[in-house]
């Protein structure tokens, strides 16, 4: 029997042992998924059937999380409007990476029944990212808790890129959020 | 209730006896609605201010593109009598000015501010009427104005999702309604022929 003791040690490349480290970090990661809850429409009354439980996101390792700085996933649910929109900006870039944003209804795939309104955006996908979106006006429970099964299968399957996207085509999204927004900072009354 | 005379005949006779009413209408036994002239309109907040109509409930704006006018809705509700108080009254809509009730209900502040960002109806006496509330960095006519096409707005301004290929839920043939209509005639011979 061939000892272990003298098994040639295999030196592994640097790129190597970065991609192990992101496959040990993405293991973690997608068993314990915190999202932080931006409820800007009514798709957000699917969440608490999803978070206690009925479904109980938490088998999955999901949990809600009160910080961009501390959160993996933007959940948006429902329409943005374009003051809120500037909020979500602002929130995204405060998230650390690697982020995923998931996109709940109708009104961020297309807008929805707010297609025609003068304060209400028609496609979140070109100011942010979108990794996942849950079609339906408003989705049922069990899509939602299906959208971030999709979630995590798609982090397993190294394709949950969006970050990545955001700062390749950055200039891109920025133009999309100047066009629509005229500014992205928030000019606030109350805490200036 | 303890006395004979209701509440919304209580009303009455006050606002009648304050100013000149132009139109009264009773929406039901807890909404009464005056529309009174735009002069008065100071006068009867403060009139039913001190009988009791304390709280401004709320205040906005009707475009009557038609008639060239701008109509200001105000609100009031009393803790005591249930009965709600609509005070309108008529403006001109090319020059819009309403001067400001900020002195008699302070909380018309933001009110008023919310009227001029979406009717562009001027308040003069409230410092900071012209401030931006909701919408921010508006760059078109106030959007609650009736010749405001949000449709056209929003094209121009987000962009669209685009779709390859059509996915409209309508039937083209209409069999639906073909089916519809058979059950709607079924039903009517079994009940002797007769169409409503």
């Amino acid at each position: 029997m061939k000892s272990t003791k003298f098994t040639p040690r295999t030196i592994l490349s640097n790129k190597e042992i970065d991609r192990k480290w992101w496959e040990i970090g993405d293991f973690f990661r997608r068993n314990s998924l915190w999202l932080l809850m931006y409820c800007t429409g009514c798709c957000a009354i699917e969440l608490p059937p999803a978070m206690t439980s009925a479904y109980d996101m938490e088998r999955l390792g999901m949990g809600p999380m009160a910080t961009p700085r501390q959160a993996d996933i933007l959940l948006v649910s429902g329409y943005l409007s374009l003051k809120t929109l500037r909020r979500l900006i602002y929130t995204y870039e405060q998230m650390s990476e690697p982020r995923y944003v998931v996109g709940l209804g109708s009104c961020t795939i297309n807008g929805g029944i707010y297609h025609d309104s003068h304060a209400v955006i028609n496609q979140l996908d070109q100011y942010i990212p979108v990794d996942v979106y849950v079609a339906g006006c408003m989705p049922n429970t069990e899509a939602v808790m299906n959208g971030f099964v999709d979630l995590i299968e798609q982090i397993k399957l190294k394709k949950a890129n969006g970050w990545k996207k955001y700062h390749k085509n950055f200039d891109w999204y920025k133009k999309n959020q100047l066009d629509s927004l005229g500014e992205v900072i928030v000019h606030d009354e109350f805490h200036q | 209730m303890m006395n004979s005379i209701n509440n919304v005949e209580l009303v009455n006779n006050l606002v009648n006896k304050t100013i000149e009413v132009l139109k009264y209408e009773v929406i039901d036994k807890y909404q009464v609605a005056y529309e009174v002239e735009k002069r008065d309109v100071h006068h009867l907040l403060i009139t039913l201010k001190s009988q009791g109509w304390k709280q401004l409930s709320y205040l906005s704006a009707v475009d009557w593109i038609a008639d060239n006018e701008f109509e200001v809705v105000y609100i009031l509700f009393n803790w005591d009598k249930p009965v709600h108080i609509q005070i309108r009254a008529r403006i001109d809509r090319e020059n819009p000015v309403m001067e400001t009730i900020l002195p008699i209900f302070p909380g018309a502040k933001y009110y008023e501010r919310e009227v001029h960002e979406f009717f562009g109806i001027a308040f003069p006496g409230n410092p900071d009427y012209q401030k931006q509330l909701i919408l921010e960095g508006w760059d078109d006519i106030p959007p609650l104005r009736k010749d405001f096409d949000p449709q056209a707005y929003s094209d121009k301004k987000f962009p669209k999702r685009e779709y390859p290929q059509d996915y409209s839920v309508t039937d083209p043939k209409n069999q639906r309604k073909a089916k519809r209509d058979a059950r709607k005639e079924r039903a009517t011979s079994l009940r002797g022929g007769k169409t409503q």
